[in-house]
């Protein structure tokens, strides 16, 4: 059952392009959207460019869209292009992707063709997480800052890119402290509203938020916190950017303490090593750190860095939600199901689509998870 | 006084409610759902109420619980159950070797694997699809022209089994109406309509692993030609258990209901 948010920062996901975003446009930044965690966001960040994480919220149906990719693409890329295609991202001064699935691919080829936007750029990814890997990304992104230099006449250098770094390092230090109250007992927020608050800060110019959110912090911290709580859970899964799908989860006794998702805590807020190259860095850090299953031969650390969140926020049992059509989540979840239960970790698997529906079956599903945990 | 418990499954297409007293049944009622699950959970309580011959009002239950779709709707419940674990629950309760549950609904199917104690091991369910639910099978009887009970005795007198490939429920319904226009033995397509249901509620089951003893349970449990498609697509017995499938989650809250008191 969704409830009336209490973190002051539901207004920032009405949108998809939210009235920060206008203000920050006003003050003269340019606006990039993209939609993958693989998109290095400070370099999308420097001298005036905002980055903004794409949603649909709110998407009734992508009749649009459906005509242009087939009904078995996942709903967030036939969403967002039906958002696109109805003029919802029209002050967006760019996108940027990476090849990071198929599906996204056609998203970006469908928006070429279809809207031209005045910067449309994919980053190609190799699905190899290793020195020659990491070199090629790194060429990649000096691809990318060239563009980014040559369309929009910013400065891509290395000083700029270090102060990116250090901004958007300082942000999540923030968003982690948050992040990590849910290990207590009582965790003095839900994980409907930390990931409404993550959601809200990835769809908002940060420098804007960061006041707000530092506030928020303070006010935690004298928040006494919960225990009306059956079951402490893990949200694992791939894009999920509408907090009330956990407020369903959340209505039937489970409290998400700690989570792995495209707009999630982990691995989406980690500490960026900046070294002497910022853009080897960055190179580095998106493509060790963003753990999708799109990557080969990396199940292995994919498990164990769910099995150490969930051992480390004592979590009673692991959610997988997968997106409908997913094909690297379809194909990992299973795997993943059978390691975590291996493991004795009890384990549930969600599909959904994009848009939050059939709020009944999901309840019932955790509310049945829950009670066979013995909670 | 000895106390009497209480389950009510509020379901999409009938409401059912069981009441216990020393462990024993003591009554029990079905009725159609209504539009407001309220009033439906209040109607079928009071039917059940009144046949215990010992209470008089739902408020002498000493602990009520609810289930079902509707669960939350149950008034005077002390707690809301899952469907999920009140028929495996319910199902454990009549046959304690029960390990394996198919248990179909007015608008859902489920599998559920069951611990020896009659708690939930594992479960899977269909998605938003009415595809081989209660629903499906009134539409098939309409297209049929009789009643539902008629239907599901159909299958046993086909002597072939003629393919039915749809499985959504509205083009099942134009595939079904195709095939009586081609002459089709009703009885043979009937088989078809079960034996497809019965595959899909066989591919739902091995998701969560079929270990015997299984069991039918929900209103479609009492659907003689999808028990024996069942059975022929499990390669083995489904059980039949001594009470009525369509009342085994309503059973289960009652016990669920007891247990709570027990302890």
């Amino acid at each position: 059952m969704s409830r009336v948010s209490e973190t002051g920062f539901s207004g920032l996901l009405d949108l998809p392009l939210n009235r920060l975003v206008d203000k920050a446009r006003d003050e003269g930044g340019r606006i990039i959207g993209y939609t993958c965690s693989y998109v290095p966001e400070p370099l999308i960040s420097v001298d005036g460019l905002v980055p903004i994480r794409m949603r649909a919220p709110g998407v009734s149906g992508t009749p649009l869209a459906d005509t242009y990719m087939s009904s078995v693409i996942c709903s967030y890329t036939r969403s967002i292009l039906e958002f696109a295609l109805d003029g919802f991202y029209n002050e967006l001064d760019g996108w940027v992707f990476t090849a990071s699935c198929d599906h996204l691919r056609r998203l970006y080829d469908n928006l070429s063709y279809l809207e031209n936007p005045p910067f449309n750029y994919m980053i190609d990814l190799p699905h190899k997480i290793s020195e020659p890997a990491i070199s090629w990304f790194h060429e990649e992104l000096k691809l990318l800052a060239g563009a980014l230099s040559a369309d929009f006449g910013v400065d891509t250098g290395p000083d700029a890119l270090r102060n990116a770094i250090a901004k958007l390092n300082s942000f999540n230090a923030i968003l982690r402290e948050i992040g990590e109250m849910r290990k207590e007992d009582t965790p003095p927020i839900s994980g409907r509203d930390f990931h409404e608050i993550v959601a809200a800060c990835a769809s908002s110019p940060k420098y804007l938020l960061k006041d707000k959110i530092c506030k928020y912090h303070e006010s935690l911290k004298r928040n006494d916190g919960t225990d009306d709580y059956r079951a402490r859970l893990m949200l694992v899964g791939s894009q999920l950017d509408d907090p009330e799908y956990i407020s369903v989860i959340e209505s039937v006794g489970g409290l998400v303490v700690a989570d792995r998702c495209c707009l999630g805590s982990f691995p989406g807020l980690a500490h960026i090593e900046c070294g002497t190259d910022p853009l080897r860095s960055l190179a580095e850090h998106y493509l060790a750190k963003t753990s999708c299953p799109r990557m080969m031969e990396e199940f292995d650390s994919r498990i164990e860095n769910i099995i150490g969140i969930a051992r480390e926020y004592r979590v009673d049992g692991i959610i997988i939600e997968t997106m409908k059509f997913c094909d690297c989540w379809g194909v990992d979840s299973g795997l993943l199901v059978s390691a975590l239960r291996d493991r004795n970790i009890p384990v549930l698997r969600l599909e959904r689509e994009y848009s939050l529906s059939g709020e009944g079956q999901i309840r019932t599903r955790v509310q049945a998870f829950i009670e066979s945990m013995g909670k | 006084m000895t106390a009497y418990f209480g389950g009510c499954d509020v379901g999409s297409t009938t409401g059912k409610s069981v009441i216990l007293k020393d462990g024993e049944i003591v009554a029990d009622a079905i009725i159609k759902s209504r539009i407001d699950p309220e009033e439906t959970a209040r109607l079928v309580m009071a039917d059940a109420v009144s046949k215990t011959g010992g209470i008089d009002r739902v408020e002498d239950i000493a602990y009520l619980v609810g289930t079902g779709y509707g669960r939350n709707e149950v008034p005077f419940a002390n707690e809301n159950i899952s469907e999920i674990t009140c028929h495996s629950v319910g199902a454990h309760f009549c046959d304690r070797k029960i390990r394996t549950i198919i248990d179909i609904g007015g608008q859902d199917v489920k599998a559920i694997s069951v611990r020896d104690d009659g708690s939930v091991l594992e479960f899977a369910m269909n998605d938003k699809c009415a595809a081989g639910t209660g629903k499906f099978f009134e539409a098939m009887s309409r297209t049929f022209d009789m009643s539902i009970e008629d239907f599901s005795r159909l299958p046993l007198k086909a002597n072939r089994l003629v393919p039915v490939t749809a499985q959504c429920s509205v083009f099942a319904e134009t595939e079904v109406v195709s095939l009586i226009s081609r002459k089709k033995p009703p009885a043979d397509i009937a088989a078809g309509i079960h034996a497809a249901v019965a595959k899909r509620c066989y591919t739902l089951a091995r998701r969560v692993g079929v270990r015997p003893k299984v069991t039918m349970t929900g209103g479609c449990a009492k659907n003689a030609g999808l028990m024996q498609a069942l059975e022929k697509v499990l390669h083995s017995e489904v059980t039949r258990l001594d009470y009525d499938p369509q009342l085994v989650g309503a059973l289960g809250a009652a016990v669920l209901a007891m247990r709570k008191c027990d302890r």
